[in-house]
Formats: C-alpha cells, sequence, structure tokens
C-alpha cells in the first residue's frame, strides 16, 4: 500500500471515531500500518502525525487515563478540521477570487485558500477575466505564526535584532497584525517595559515561543490608528516636529501626499510643511531623494545632522 | 514543513481533500467541471479517484469504503460523509486572503468594493478576527491620481501624465499605455508603455502630478508579466549596478533597498550591489547613507553626491 493511501485511512478512521484511539488500535486496525515491528510502525506513524499536523490538519493528542502506563490517544477533533460554512454570495466569492489573483508573492496560499471557500458555491463560476491590479503582501515565513498568536490571544517570547543591531529577547502579549510601507509589524504590550511597541517581523530572528497565561486588549488600543507607519516614525525615542520646505517646483507633492499634515505658504510660492518625527536618519533620507527641492527649516540639530551628512562629500576631491 | 509534505505527495492530498467535498456536495459533477474547477489534468483526477476507491475506514469491508461511482463523465462519491466538507484555512491562507483583500479595498471606485467587504467581514468572523481591523490592519499608502489610472486600465484607454522622475529630478510629460496598477513596498505603481521613451517603464503613483484619460490603449504584450515587479522594479539586462560598502550601523539599508548581492567585508562592514537606476538616482543613496558608506563603484555616482551635497548645503549652512 502507497503511503497516501495510508494517510488518508489514518485521517478517516481519527475524524470519524467517536472516542480518541490509542497507538495500538491504529497500529492493529488502520490499513497500511501493519509493520512487522513495533519500533517500525512507531517511526510511520511518528512522521505521518507531523507531516499531517504541517498541512494543518489538527491531530490531537489526548491522555485516556490518570495513570502513565495508559498512554495517550489520538482523534482529529471536528470542529477543528471542518471549515464552518461562511455562506458567501457568488459575488463574494467572485471578489476573493479576484484577490487571490492579485495577491503576487502569497499568491499560492490565497488560491488554496478560495479553493478551500468555493467548495460551498453552488455551481461552476464564469471564466474569471485576467486581472490587472496586483498587491504584494510581502510574505514573512513568521506571519502565520504571528497570525495565530494574534488570533488565539497568546503571550510570545521572541529573538528581536534592532534597527542599530542590538539583540533582546522579549515577551510580548500581541494585540495586532499591522502591514505599513512594505512591511509586517507584530503590535504588542511589551510585558517588561509595559508598554505597546511595534515590532517588525523580519528583525525576529528566532521562532515565536508561546508562553503560559491570559491577557486581554486594551479597549482603547486601535490598529488603526497605528496603521500609518512613516519610516522616520519609528525608532527614535522622543517625538519632535519639523518644518519641511517644499520649492514652488515640488510644492504640488506635497499638496497631493501630505494633504493631511498642517501646512501654509513659504517664500517665493513654496510650501511648509510641519511633521512629525523620531528618527532622524529617515526623515533625511525621505528629504534628500527631493535632490535639493525640499529644505528643513527647523529644527536647527535636523539641519546639523544634514550637513554632517554632506561631509564626506563636501571640500576637495 | 518536510519536503514530502510540502511537496508532491503533500500537494496531492490536499488536493483530494478538495476535490471529496465537492463531489460530496455535488453529486454527479461531471470529471471536466472538476478539473476546472481545481486546476487539474483530467488524468491525474482519475487517478486521485482510484486512489480513493482503496480507502476508508477501519474493516475495509465493501462497507467501509469510500464508494467511487464514475458513470460516463459523471461522478458520485458515497460512504465518505467525514470528508464532507473541506478543511479548515490554514492561518498563512486565511491571512493572504484577508490582507490582500483590505490592500484591493483601498482602491477608489472598485466595481467590486461592496462584494469585497462584506466578503471580507465574514472572513473575519471565520478567522476570529474583530470586525473593523482591530487585530489586523492593513496600509498601502493612496495616490491622488489612482481612481484615473484604475478606469483607465478598466476601459483599455491610454493616460496622459506629467511624472516627476526621481532619477532626473525634473517633471515631464508622457503618454502611457497602461498594462498593470501593482501595490508593493507600501506604495502603488503603474507599468506600462511610455510612449516618450517607446518602452515598458514603471511610475509611482504618488509621484504622478496630473493624470487625464486619452485614447484607447494597446493591449499589453502576451508575454507581460506583472509578477516580475513584485519588488516595485525589474533589472534590466543593460542597468548598471551601484557598488558600495556600508557600516555595521546601516543595519536598515538592506530591508530598504532590495539589493542584487550582500556579503559581510572582514571588517564587519557589508559589501553591497544595487541595481542603479542612474547617478542622480545613485547620490541620494550615498548622501544619505553619508559617512556609513565608503569604496563606492562608480566615480560618476561618487561625482553626482558631490554635486548634490554641494546644493543641499548651500540650503542648510
Amino acid at each position: 500500500m502507497r503511503r497516501i493511501e495510508r494517510l488518508i485511512n489514518l485521517i478517516a478512521a481519527l475524524l470519524d471515531t467517536r472516542r480518541p484511539l490509542t497507538a495500538e488500535e491504529i497500529r492493529t486496525s488502520i490499513s497500511g500500518y501493519d509493520s512487522p515491528t513495533q519500533e517500525a510502525f512507531r517511526r510511520s506513524f511518528e512522521r505521518d502525525k507531523k507531516d499531517l499536523r504541517e498541512m494543518g490538519i489538527p491531530i490531537e493528542t489526548v491522555k485516556l487515563g490518570a495513570f502513565e502506563d495508559e498512554g495517550d490517544g489520538y482523534i482529529i477533533p471536528k470542529e477543528k478540521y471542518y471549515m464552518p460554512e461562511l455562506d458567501l454570495e457568488p459575488d463574494e466569492l467572485a471578489a476573493l477570487r479576484l484577490v487571490a489573483d492579485a495577491a503576487m508573492v502569497a499568491g499560492d496560499e490565497a488560491q488554496a485558500g478560495v479553493q478551500k471557500l468555493s467548495i460551498f458555491a453552488s455551481s461552476e463560476t464564469a471564466p474569471r477575466p485576467r486581472v490587472a491590479v496586483k498587491a504584494n503582501m510581502v510574505q514573512e515565513p513568521l506571519l502565520g505564526a504571528a497570525f495565530s498568536a494574534v488570533q488565539a490571544r497568546t503571550p510570545v517570547t521572541f529573538t528581536y535584532t534592532s534597527g542599530r543591531g542590538e539583540t533582546s529577547t522579549r515577551k510580548i502579549e500581541p494585540y495586532s497584525l499591522t502591514h505599513s510601507r512594505g512591511h509586517w509589524y507584530l503590535v504588542g504590550n511589551d510585558v517588561n517595559k509595559n508598554e505597546v511597541r511595534s515590532f517588525r517581523l523580519e528583525r525576529i530572528v528566532s521562532p515565536l515561543e508561546p508562553s503560559a497565561g491570559r491577557y486581554e486588549v486594551p479597549k482603547d488600543f486601535d490598529a488603526l490608528a497605528r496603521t500609518s507607519i512613516e519610516p522616520w516614525e519609528v525608532g527614535g525615542e522622543e517625538i519632535e516636529t519639523a518644518t519641511l520646505r517644499f520649492d514652488a517646483a515640488m510644492r504640488w507633492w506635497a499638496e497631493q501626499n501630505l494633504a493631511d499634515l498642517p501646512s501654509k505658504d513659504g517664500p517665493e510660492g513654496s510650501l511648509e510643511v510641519e511633521i512629525s518625527f523620531s528618527n532622524v536618519e529617515a526623515l533625511l533620507s525621505f528629504i534628500i531623494g527631493f535632490g535639493g527641492a525640499v529644505e528643513i527649516v527647523s529644527p536647527a540639530h535636523a539641519r546639523a545632522s544634514l550637513l554632517a551628512h554632506l561631509e564626506p562629500y563636501l571640500g576637495d576631491e | 514543513m518536510t519536503a514530502e509534505s510540502g511537496g508532491r505527495l503533500g500537494r496531492r492530498l490536499g488536493r483530494i481533500l478538495l476535490v471529496l467535498p465537492y463531489a460530496i456536495r455535488h453529486p454527479g459533477v461531471s470529471v471536466g467541471e472538476l478539473a476546472r474547477k481545481f486546476d487539474m489534468d483530467e488524468q491525474d483526477l482519475l487517478q486521485d479517484l482510484n486512489l480513493v476507491f482503496m480507502c476508508g475506514l477501519p474493516g475495509y469491508g465493501p462497507g467501509d469504503l469510500i464508494d467511487v461511482d464514475l458513470q460516463g463523465d459523471r461522478v458520485y462519491v458515497r460512504m465518505a460523509d467525514y470528508f464532507g466538507s473541506p478543511l479548515r484555512l490554514t492561518p498563512a491562507e486565511g491571512l493572504a486572503l484577508y490582507a490582500g483583500g483590505r490592500a484591493l479595498a483601498e482602491l477608489p471606485e472598485m466595481a467590486e468594493a461592496g462584494s469585497l467587504k462584506s466578503a471580507l467581514e465574514k472572513l473575519a468572523r471565520a478567522l476570529g478576527v474583530r470586525a473593523e481591523g482591530g487585530d489586523l490592519a492593513v496600509e498601502l499608502e493612496g495616490a491622488e491620481h489612482l481612481d484615473i489610472l484604475r478606469k483607465a486600465l478598466e476601459e483599455g484607454r491610454r493616460v496622459n501624465i506629467e511624472y516627476y522622475s526621481a532619477s532626473r529630478l525634473e517633471v515631464t510629460e508622457r503618454t502611457l499605455d497602461p498594462w498593470s496598477l501593482i501595490g508593493a513596498r507600501g506604495h502603488w505603481y503603474v507599468i506600462g508603455f511610455d510612449h516618450l521613451r517607446e518602452e515598458e517603464r514603471i511610475f509611482r503613483a504618488d509621484r504622478i502630478k496630473s493624470a487625464e484619460l486619452g485614447d484607447p490603449a494597446a493591449p499589453p504584450p502576451a508575454d507581460f508579466d506583472p509578477d516580475a515587479y513584485r519588488d516595485a522594479f525589474r533589472p534590466s539586462a543593460d542597468q548598471k549596478l551601484l557598488k558600495l560598502e556600508i557600516s555595521p550601523e546601516a543595519r536598515w539599508f538592506e530591508e530598504y533597498y532590495p539589493t542584487a548581492s550582500a556579503e559581510p567585508t572582514q571588517d564587519g562592514w557589508r559589501r553591497i550591489e544595487l541595481h542603479s537606476s542612474g547617478d542622480i538616482w545613485a547620490a541620494g543613496v550615498l548622501v544619505g547613507l553619508g559617512s556609513d558608506a565608503r569604496n563606492v563603484e562608480p566615480a560618476s555616482a561618487v561625482a553626482a553626491a558631490r554635486r548634490l551635497a554641494a546644493t543641499l548645503a548651500e540650503r542648510h549652512r
């Protein structure tokens, strides 16, 4: 018998059973496990369990009795395996298909998800138009685990490397997962600092280890208020305000893209915009990108930092 | 995931666990419809059905095996009610769909906006995330002219734009046959045929100063692949490389710029190669790094950085 048949038989038996099956019952009753030795059975069964769990199949291990030698039982709880019906209307399913077609990096996951959802659809859907809109949600290896932690309200511990290269161990109560400016952030209460912090997923350099404990997300926590994370708003200690002068030739850019910030007319047709920042390096990169058409009016220390950046390129060759 | 479970066997098993629920819920579905729905070859599908036919519940007698009945090209699957619903979405699948959907929902005037919104609400409930994105927040910067760009794509029209090029520091008038709109690295981009340069080009939407609909556009070439732009740029064969070494303090750099290559030096710096958009672009990168960059090539990029530094210094002294 091929392994895939044995796996299907295992899933079928563990889904259909009303009580957990012992390893011995699995060995003697499920077709495909008739190994000559206990050790060979053990190896096959461990490998099957591991691979099926990695596919998302919830095989649970249940203690069968109070005594150590009574061993474990195994079952797939129906409510954890079966997808609840979402009652998607045909147009809603079509919209999610569009999402899956538009997803770039995470495209395979999105397509697999939409196929599961379409099992409940009444009949075959029309051929899909070519999708001209694409969205690249950056895919991070830890994304699934981070999302699970947010959903399950489980505190997690991990090793984090800051933008300055300092490594530390953090314990976080996750509140939300935020995608901003092409990066994913895990936002939550840093237990040791007792402060809400954002952690960039690509800087988490260990697995997310679930820790014991429960917590509630504070009622006044607003994930949406934290969605727009500009590079110059993270990484520093204090939040300050800078005034930037956009020359007459570039003021249209500020008018279109910074419309919700306070601004006033400056000299010679320029526009002066107030912008808050905590990371002066990132603010400087942003200004330098305009090639001299944007000036820092204040604060003086940001002007001085900019001059320090220019130093290697000033003076004699 | 192990090579085998993530590989051919895992994919095949995943497919079987989708085909079975659909066939059970739609008795008499045709082989052709099943194959199209799950994007597979009819031969592979028939092989899968033949395999399932050998599986079932312990006992494995006629009343225990899955009953697969092929009448002509009609498929009937019975005696397998435990496979009547698909497996729940994995966290990665749910997240890819939900986050991708939230990104698309940011586009102005989407024809599918209403369907998408209600689909995402249902999906959020099934995933256990709080409504209105408490747990999960997705932000892609909007841009002034996205509505015109979307309309142009939808109606197959050209757009006439004024575009600020960051690699030339000037605004030029261009006519564009738009092929695709892409959200990546936190910005929206439009890709298409640029009649000014007479080639395929990518434009960042927030740098479009003005946009209006024009004449009917030529359709994209058959081999146009939007996925090639997932990092918001597509390196071309004739593109020059910017080579430099960056200090340990500039770790953030590699997160912001897609690098062509990166390796450590003996003294703890990093030797990096980037696909350059020209000397003016490179000058901004270099001045932004200040004394965190050294050993830069080509020399013309350093010369451009000196010119940029002189301009900025004049304004900030």
